[in-house]
């Protein structure tokens, strides 16, 4: 019985042993390019170099409208260009991050992929993995096409390395029925914010809805009450040596933002909830309020919430009689970068050059268009875009400049105790001054 | 001592593909972690030479990094103290009272195998406060105990016996699964010459299945202590190391330095140590059982 | 007497204590072991309910509630987009791979270690015994420079390599535990019938060693099934991806489809539960099972 068993086995073992040399075999030559590279010199030249380009990207997602456009742009560029084959590594953002960070080291970055503007993207730069752009925005007025600006977060030394997927702002949704139910105006101050959100509570219902979990959406509602008490540009300042964390703006924000918190403003258990599960409370009615960038637009507006015009959207408000609510949290979104030592520079570019072509006009068709960066002039209503969603694309024209995230701004580390920090002020109370003198003890060591 | 006296040849044929592999793709990347782990690297751009200061930094200054260890130790020792000894005793009830013993030590094990994704989500419905549904505090609730609700994995001093819980839960099927075997594996003969001896039930077991089960309960304590050094996984998706740092463990500090915060060179210090901590357990634990071996045999 | 621990016909299991002082305790032991499979098993309930949710009910968060309307989407959604097939696929061959790689080089090995006479052998056993509690995951930058010098980074070789380099020294551990066990009197008549070392490891100690085999072969497939670090870093190519893959396809950067990932996990589960209920005396039976000492 034993013999047998293990005759068998071994004969499996000894096939699975050789079917796998000869199949981890056939695999190899198809990653490397080089081998199609001399194929296509062989076959002609109708349409150029035969190239096979890899594009990371975060749009794994069959029920996200970039996936569908991103396959879109690719298949129609295919058509056109039949030598070249698009090859998608789609990862989530936080595979894709590690992916990235890992092939960076090891200089093994893929013909195109996705980084975070500023701060985020400078040591990709620094290690000179990146082509400039410079060249290929101008191409087909490209360049034109993006909105003032919003290029400047990718540009290093006067180089552009990346051209941006979208451009938001940060912005609180609120749910209309529940504010009547309270009894709630949309405050025009923080402290009405505040008071509103005892007022909720009072009558049961979550005032604001966060993820936590994921820190750095507390660390961007924090930003904006700094945003109000300083103005923009304080961690420009810091960096810059001009001004320190122990500022009395920053002690300020703490505590508007320490008051938020004490006043119950947040679902219990905050901390544990990640992105989506915060959102879905306020997507499902069971929170009034949620502060978040323009991007949670499209989720929102077709959500059940959403019917009869259910939700608006108002400007961060002033805080102690401070700041301008014209000026917003901005958010400059993920960007494609082309890999400097690409096998095939030229066609990559070309086609990168085509996708941002395209992108907004798919963007706009999957009515996935509010807070991409570039401009779209369309009729948004006429094409069925939500009431909702025309609000918030008209804040877009109020914004009078404002402040980018914290981890856009500073460097990983610093930024790390950061949201480590704020995220200890959702379960305990702290003094403003220990905030303080902890993310200045983090700037220092992290800036030697 | 061993009959075969073979060549030097058979030997390398028997030995070597499985150690040329091994040193090739586990040892020297180790070496290469320890390498890194004195430099001063972001893990993309340039570095450099520091020589011992991450390590310094590390057992000095570095304000999570005794907490995390602490914790994961904490890990081990719950999963040693409690898990693996019920894990044994529900595997001699099994083998001693249920006539049909592997549909149910099938059943135990499956949490295993699901993805950790799940299982993080279905505690969380567990956790969650009482309003949003959470089992727990709505029992506590129901018979009258509002006092003793907590919000479980957002208390910082509660968060990390809340994870505790899971994964001695989720893996206490795993060491059932090795264990009863071992107990079932014990030749019959044995009981039943104790038996004539007067020695019966848990007499007998305190006689006999301990000392027979040792070997087994070793590969437990070693497959437990690696699960417990590694723990990661379940921590990302449960609370993610927070709130603050409240339930970082040596694994999840050293994700978050070497990839969030780009500390590469630092982030390997933090896995040296950990490989460090791997070598003195083997150490250990090989020391102990062979002292227990000997004892017994 | 060891002879009878190697080939331990008759389990314990056979011996009853017929004692009546147990009777008050039985119904008890019995409640106990009850409790125990429904905490054990409503994971599987709570997750074949959960994939056929909506996002809404399943981030409500109930501890149990049946979906209102079944969604049957989440299960197309999760084989076409999901690439359930081809996954599972790739899936099975690089664990099947794997497992029997780690399989004959780790008893090879051990075989050696135990049962040849030369001097390294405990050294070599150390040596393997260093590396057995070293994470997969820290080892990511090096074997990534190491794969792209080899060439290999975007094949199943990079995935294949370092999971069977990462399962020897456990698998050592177990089988060198048990072949050390297997009395020399075995080998002895072995050599008097004239038969070769590698005769005597194919049609003697292998055929024995089976319950190890096993126990080396559930634990190598639990750490590589739903191995995903690795894989996405190494893996580029669509047609290359394995089932973790799937699971994360449904994460986007703001949002996730949380019915699909449950549809399929259920998927991915389904073969592996199968496979194991149908083997589930054999490996209840063999596993660690000879480790035991005569």
């Amino acid at each position: 019985m034993a013999n047998k068993t293990t005759k068998t086995l071994s004969v499996l073992m000894a096939g699975a042993l050789a079917v796998g040399l000869t199949a981890c075999g056939g695999n190899n030559g198809g990653n490397t390019g080089t081998n199609e590279g001399a194929a296509g010199g062989n076959g002609g030249d109708k349409g150029g170099e035969k190239a096979t380009i890899t594009f990371q990207n975060i749009y794994p997602d069959s029920s996200d409208p970039k996936y569908q456009m991103i396959r879109t742009i690719v298949a129609n560029y295919e058509k056109d260009h039949p030598n070249v084959k698009i090859e998608l590594d789609s990862l989530n953002t936080d595979q894709q991050k590690l992916k990235l960070k890992t092939q960076a080291a090891s200089k093994e970055v893929p013909d195109i992929t996705i980084v975070n503007p500023a701060a985020q993207m400078q040591p990709f730069v620094e290690a000179d993995l990146f082509a400039p752009l410079n060249e290929m925005v101008e191409k087909n007025g490209l360049k034109d096409t993006f909105q003032e600006g919003i290029l400047d977060y990718y540009t290093f030394d006067g180089n552009l390395y990346a051209l941006p997927d979208g451009n938001n702002i940060g912005l609180v949704y609120y749910n209309k029925a529940l504010f009547k139910q309270a009894g709630v105006e949309v405050p025009t101050t923080f402290e009405g914010m505040v008071e509103a959100a005892k007022t909720l509570k009072a009558a049961g219902i979550t005032p604001i809805a966060i993820g936590e979990k994921d820190s750095w959406t507390g660390s961007f509602l924090f930003m904006n009450v700094l945003l109000r008490t300083n103005g923009p540009g304080f961690l420009q300042d810091v960096a810059d040596g001009n001004k320190t964390f122990e500022d009395p703006a920053f002690a300020e924000a703490v505590d508007a933002f320490q008051s938020l918190v004490q006043a119950g403003a947040f679902q219990e258990g905050a901390t544990s909830f990640d992105y989506n599960a915060g959102e879905n409370l306020f997507k499902t009615g069971k929170a009034a309020m949620y502060y978040m960038g323009s991007w949670a637009t499209g989720g929102i507006e077709t959500s059940e919430v959403n019917k009869d015009d259910n939700i608006g959207v108002f400007k961060f408000p002033t805080v102690n009689g401070k700041g301008n609510p014209d000026e917003f949290m901005l958010a400059p979104g993920s960007a494609f970068a082309v890999s400097k030592h690409s096998k095939h520079l030229d066609v990559t570019l070309d086609f990168l050059n085509y996708f941002m072509q395209n992108y907004p006009i798919e963007a706009f068709k999957v009515k996935g268009a509010v807070g991409v960066a570039q401009t779209i002039e369309e009729d948004f209503a006429a094409a069925g875009y939500s009431n909702m969603a025309i609000q918030v694309l008209d804040l877009f024209k109020d914004v009078k400049g404002g402040d980018i995230s914290f981890d856009n701004t500073m460097n990983p580390g610093t930024s790390q105790v950061h949201l480590t920090s704020i995220q200890n002020l959702f379960v305990s109370k702290k003094d403003a001054a220990d905030v303080a003198k902890e993310h200045q003890k983090a700037f220092e060591e992290n800036n030697k | 001592m061993n009959v075969l006296k073979v060549s030097k040849w058979t030997i390398a044929a028997f030995v070597l593909p499985c150690v040329l592999l091994y040193v090739g793709l586990v040892f020297v990347p180790i070496l290469v972690s320890v390498y890194s782990a004195m430099l001063d690297w972001n893990g993309i751009g340039a570095s450099t030479f520091v020589r011992l200061d991450n390590f310094k930094y590390m057992l000095t200054s570095d304000t999570v990094f005794w907490p995390a260890v602490g914790r994961t130790f904490l890990l081990a020792g719950f999963s040693m103290l409690i898990q693996l000894p019920l894990a044994l005793f529900v595997s001699i009830l099994i083998s001693r009272y249920v006539r049909k013993p592997n549909f149910l030590v099938s059943s135990y094990f499956l949490p295993v195998i699901l993805s950790v994704v799940v299982i993080g989500q279905l505690w969380k419905t567990i956790y969650n406060p009482g309003s949003m549904g959470g089992m727990i505090n709505q029992i506590l609730e129901t018979i009258g105990l509002e006092s003793w609700t907590h919000s479980w994995l957002t208390e910082p001093k509660i968060a990390i016996f809340a994870i505790i819980v899971v994964g001695l839960w989720q893996y206490l099927g795993y060491h059932i699964l090795i264990q009863f075997t071992g107990v079932q594996n014990i030749p019959a003969d044995i009981y039943e010459a104790a038996k004539i001896d007067g020695a019966d039930g848990f007499k007998a077991d305190r006689y006999i299945t301990l000392p027979m089960i040792i070997p087994i309960f070793k590969i437990s304590v070693v497959l437990s202590f690696i699960g417990s050094l590694q723990s990661f996984d379940l921590i990302m998706v449960m609370t993610g190391g927070g709130p603050g740092n409240a339930t970082d463990v040596i694994a999840s500090h050293m994700y978050k330095m070497s990839i969030l915060s780009q500390k590469f060179g630092y982030g390997s210090a933090i896995a040296t140590f950990l490989v460090a901590v791997c070598l003195i357990a083997t150490v250990i634990i090989n020391f102990l059982f062979n002292r227990l071996d000997k004892k017994y045999t | 007497m060891s002879r009878t621990a190697i080939t331990a016909t008759k389990p314990a299991a056979t011996v009853r204590t017929s004692g009546s002082r147990f009777s008050v305790a039985k119904p008890l032991i019995y409640i106990v072991l009850g409790i125990l499979l429904v905490t054990q098993l409503y994971p599987l309930l709570w997750l074949f309910l959960y994939s056929f949710k909506t996002n809404d009910e399943i981030l409500s968060g109930s501890f149990f509630s049946l979906p209102s309307v079944w969604q049957i989407e989440n299960y197309s959604a999760a084989i076409e987009s999901g690439n359930y097939w081809r996954y599972l696929g790739n899936s099975l061959f690089v664990t099947s791979i794997t497992m029997a790689s780690v399989i004959v080089l780790a008893a090879l090995a051990a075989f050696a270690i135990t049962r040849f006479r030369w001097k390294y052998g405990q050294l070599v056993l150390l040596l393997f015994l260093l590396g057995m509690m070293i994470p997969l995951q820290s080892t990511l930058l090096p074997l990534m420079i190491i794969f792209k010098n080899m060439d290999i980074l975007n094949t199943h070789l990079s995935l294949i390599l370092p999971y069977i380099a990462f399962q020897t020294p456990i698998s050592v551990f177990i089988l060198s535990g048990f072949m050390k066990a297997i009395p020399h009197e075995i080998e002895e008549s072995a050599i008097i019938d004239g038969a070769g070392v590698f005769r005597i490891f194919r049609s003697i100690i292998l055929p024995i060693s089976v319950p190890p085999i096993v126990t080396v072969c559930i634990l190598t497939f639990i750490n590589i099934w739903n191995e995903y670090i690795l894989a996405a870093t190494f893996i580029s190519s669509e047609k290359l991806k394995t089932l973790p893959f799937g699971v994360n396809s449904f994460v986007s950067q703001y949002s996730v489809n949380y019915g699909a990932i449950g549809a399929f996990l259920v998927l991915g589960a389904l073969p592996v539960i199968v496979i194991y209920f149908l083997l589930s005396e054999r490996i209840t039976k063999g596993m660690v099972a000879g480790a035991v000492k005569g």
